[in-house]
Parts: structure tokens; C-alpha cells; sequence
């Protein structure tokens, strides 16, 4: 599974890194290293939704709060 | 004509207690490849002392940058100067460095310290001819440059440090030799060399300086062109220019923005990739594109390097900070602070829609008034700057 996560301007400034550093700690916790690639992006152009994540080729607007959620609901439940 | 230019840089640390800064720098620029610089420190501290070194260093420089002679300087300081209530004189040493088309200097010497050549790694011992200009005694030499050449100007505030507390008779100029020996070639700008030696005599005093102490410091190096893309074109037709023109110039190439990049990366029809290590900055991380240098995201990084830019004129403080890290913004100021002569500038001005969003601190104006206040600090640094807009 590839996850995206977009680090361009805005979505940086409504908290990709929060974002990126839960997900990282997140698939560790789970011991998801080998099944999930976490990467990064810039601008996927819709910025109004930020912080803009990728799951193969789906499209999410996440934030620092919902983070956890969609961790469960997107990448974990998808994955058992 | 050759390929060399100068990188000048100075820094001063007042008299414990004062406001004012009784040693003054003054540069002026004759054309493209030639300048004036007056190292100036005036008699006694504080504002007689600050007035005494600027006048003697705004005469000097403009005298001298419009070919008058050094004599007709002297005299027309002399005339000038106000004469201290105390002490009965006017009087201000001074240091004149005259680059003459990056081939040659010209040093006039009057009562400083006498200014140190580093020349590959060592000290270099030049000659120096003894003058008289009315009733003063004045050194004169004349310097055919080498790339690495360095130039330590300095008031007598520095060889002074540390009198009392540290060493018997200061920081004297052979251990100035040394330290300095050591740091010339290590790759250092100008602005960083004269730091180092300034807070080096910072410390000599305990933090509470006993004169009024400043080091300038000329290096000469080779041309270095530096080219950096920032925004895509205000006119999606005008891509196709703006990427022939960016990578067609010599020089490395860095791409601010992510828009940009992507547009870059399709240009060249190789894969762009973020990454997502954070490096301890709160710049966003920076991407690769192979046959691109350094390829960052935009506004919120070049906004940080402005920021160590302003240090960089000021204080120097942050330097340790983007010297050392690996974050987008630390390594563009390594680039154009360190690497760069000559900066291009090719700014696209394409409004980008998501950011005119009010709750945002990133709209389009922030972006056109970054680029002229960095081109500005830039400039100051003695970098040519050339902005073109698509």
C-alpha cells in the first residue's frame, strides 16, 4: 500500500508534518513497515482540502486531529 | 579582465557600555570590479568617537572612488574633522583597501593595525612604503590578487583583547596570524571570517569589551553563477520559455516551489520525489529532481531564508544553524551565501489560487515582496543579482 502525503505550502501550514510524523509513528507502532510506503508529494492541487493524503490512488483531507482515524479506518482495517 | 571578484565582509563589537560604535566600515563601489573600503576607528568611544570614524570613512571612500589622490584625502580630513575638546586633536586611523578590477589592492594604512594577507594558508608578508602626509605617517602598498587571497583589516580593538585577563599585552597580530591561517581556506565568506575573529575577541574580553572592536575581511575568489527558479509563469504558454532559459545558464540550478517543481520535472521528463524527513527545521522537507541541484517547496522556505539572510547582514547569530542543517532553507542560504556570486533570478508570477485564501500567510504579494527583499540582501552581500519575471 503507498501513502501519500502532501508536504507543498499549504498543506504544511495546516500541519502535514503533525500529519506525516503520526503516520510514521502510527505504522511502526503496528508494525507496518513493510506493507505500507509512506512518502511524500508536493502540491496535488487541492489545496482547500489540506492536508491532502494519498492512499494508492485515492484522495483524503486529513488533519493533525483526524489523523488516528484515518490511520484505523484507511490504512489498517484495509490491510487485516 | 579575469574571472575573480571579492567577497567583503565586516563585523563590529562596541565598547562595553556604549551604544554607538566608535569604528566605522565604509564601502563604496567604483564599478563592477573595483571598490573603496575604509576601515575607520575614531579617537576615544561613543558618539565622538562614531562621529570622528564615519566622516573620516564617508570622506575617504567617496574621495578615493572618484580618483582623487590619497594626499588631497588627508588634507580634506584634516580641514574637516571637528577637534576633540579633550584631547585638542582630531583624529581617526584608518585602512583603505582599494580593489582596482579584481586585480589589483591598493592598501593605505594609517595608525591600525597593519591589515593581514592570507595567501594560500600562510601569512604573507607584503611590502609596504613609508609616507608623509602632513605630519601623519602613512603606509602604502600595492597587491597583484590570487584567487584565495585573504584581506584582515582590523581596529586596534582587536589586538587589544584579552589585556589584563587573558594575555599580558592582548590578542597580539601574530596570534591573530594564526587563528586566522587556520580558518582562511576553509571554504568561510568573508562575513563569517570576520565573525569568527570578532567574537573570538568578544570572548577575549569576557563579553565586556574594552574598545571598540571591528574586522573586515576581503576574500578573493573565482565567479560563481547561481541560478534559482521561483514561482511558475503568470502565462502557462510561457513554461516551455522559462525552463530553456533557467537550464540553459550556467551555474547550478535550484527550484523554489512545488508547483514549480513539478512543472521542472516534466520539462526535463524525470520522476520528482519528496521526501519527508523533516531535518529539526519547520521548513517543509525538499524533494529531488535528478539534474537539479536542490529542489524545495516555495514561499515558507524562502521566507526562512530570508530571515537568515537579515541575520546574516546583522548580527550573524544563526549562523551555526543553517551552516550546519540539511533543511531546504539552510541549504539554499549555503548556496547563495557561501557558493554564489552571481545570482539569476527567474520568478514566475502566477497567482496561485489556493493560496488567496485570507487565513493563509502566503499570497501572491508576500511572494513578489520576498524576492525583492532577498534580491536586496543579496545584493547587499556584494552578490549581482539579475531578476527576470515571466
Amino acid at each position: 500500500m503507498k501513502v501519500t502525503v502532501c508536504i507543498g505550502s499549504s498543506c504544511h501550514l495546516k500541519g502535514s508534518r503533525q500529519v506525516v510524523e503520526q503516520l510514521q509513528h502510527l505504522i511502526g507502532m503496528n508494525d507496518l513497515k513493510d506493507s505500507v510506503e509512506l512518502g511524500g508529494t508536493f502540491c496535488m492541487g487541492k489545496c482547500q482540502q489540506g492536508v491532502c493524503v494519498s492512499v494508492d490512488d485515492k484522495c483524503f483531507s486529513v488533519t493533525p486531529e483526524t489523523v488516528g482515524e484515518f490511520f484505523r479506518t484507511e490504512i489498517l482495517e484495509k490491510l487485516t | 579582465m579575469n574571472n575573480l571578484c571579492t567577497d567583503i565582509g565586516w563585523k563590529s563589537i562596541n565598547h562595553a557600555g556604549e551604544q554607538l560604535c566608535g569604528d566605522h566600515v565604509d564601502i563604496v563601489e567604483q564599478d563592477e570590479n573595483s571598490s573603496v573600503i575604509v576601515l575607520a576607528d575614531g579617537l576615544g568611544s561613543g558618539v565622538k568617537a562614531s562621529i570622528l570614524s564615519t566622516l573620516t570613512s564617508k570622506i575617504i571612500s567617496t574621495m578615493m572612488a572618484n580618483g582623487l589622490s590619497i594626499e588631497d584625502c588627508v588634507e580634506t580630513i584634516a580641514a574637516t574633522l571637528p577637534i576633540c575638546s579633550v584631547r585638542g586633536v582630531a583624529y581617526s586611523t584608518f585602512t583603505i583597501i582599494h580593489l582596482i578590477n579584481n586585480e589589483t589592492a591598493e592598501l593605505i594604512q594609517y595608525d591600525n593595525p597593519m591589515a593581514i594577507l592570507i595567501r594560500d594558508g600562510k601569512n604573507y608578508d607584503y611590502n609596504a612604503t613609508e609616507m608623509h602626509i602632513g605630519g601623519k605617517k602613512i603606509f602604502r602598498s600595492s597587491i597583484k590578487l590570487q584567487e584565495g587571497d585573504v584581506f584582515v583589516a582590523m581596529s586596534d580593538g582587536c589586538p587589544h583583547a584579552g589585556i589584563g585577563i587573558g594575555y599580558n599585552f592582548g590578542w597580539q597580530r601574530d596570534d591573530i596570524i594564526t587563528y586566522m591561517e587556520a580558518l582562511a581556506n576553509a571554504g568561510y565568506t568573508a562575513k563569517t571570517l570576520s565573525t569568527y575573529l570578532v567574537d573570538e575577541v568578544n570572548d577575549l574580553y569576557g563579553g565586556q569589551p574594552g574598545d571598540d572592536a571591528t574586522a573586515c575581511v576581503v576574500k578573493v575568489r573565482r565567479r560563481e553563477p547561481m541560478n534559482i527558479l521561483f514561482g511558475p509563469p503568470s502565462n502557462r504558454d510561457d513554461c516551455g520559455r522559462m525552463m530553456s532559459l533557467f537550464f540553459s545558464k550556467e551555474g547550478k540550478h535550484i527550484i523554489c516551489g512545488g508547483t514549480t517543481s513539478t512543472i521542472a520535472a516534466k520539462y526535463l521528463r524525470r520522476p520528482l520525489r519528496a521526501s519527508i524527513e523533516y531535518e529539526k527545521s519547520d521548513v517543509p522537507p525538499i524533494a529531488k529532481i535528478e539534474g537539479v541541484d536542490l529542489v524545495t517547496e516555495g514561499v515558507i522556505t524562502v521566507n526562512k531564508v530570508l530571515s537568515y539572510a537579515e541575520d546574516y547582514l546583522s548580527g550573524n547569530e544563526l549562523y551555526e544553524e543553517w551552516s550546519q542543517r540539511r533543511d531546504g532553507a539552510s541549504l539554499i542560504c549555503q548556496l547563495l551565501f557561501e557558493e554564489a556570486t552571481d545570482i539569476n533570478f527567474y520568478v514566475g508570477r502566477a497567482m496561485n489560487p489556493a493560496h488567496q485564501n485570507p487565513d493563509l500567510p502566503i499570497n501572491f504579494s508576500i511572494k513578489m515582496k520576498l524576492v525583492e527583499e532577498l534580491s536586496r540582501c543579496l545584493k547587499q552581500m556584494g552578490k549581482r543579482i539579475k531578476v527576470s519575471y515571466f
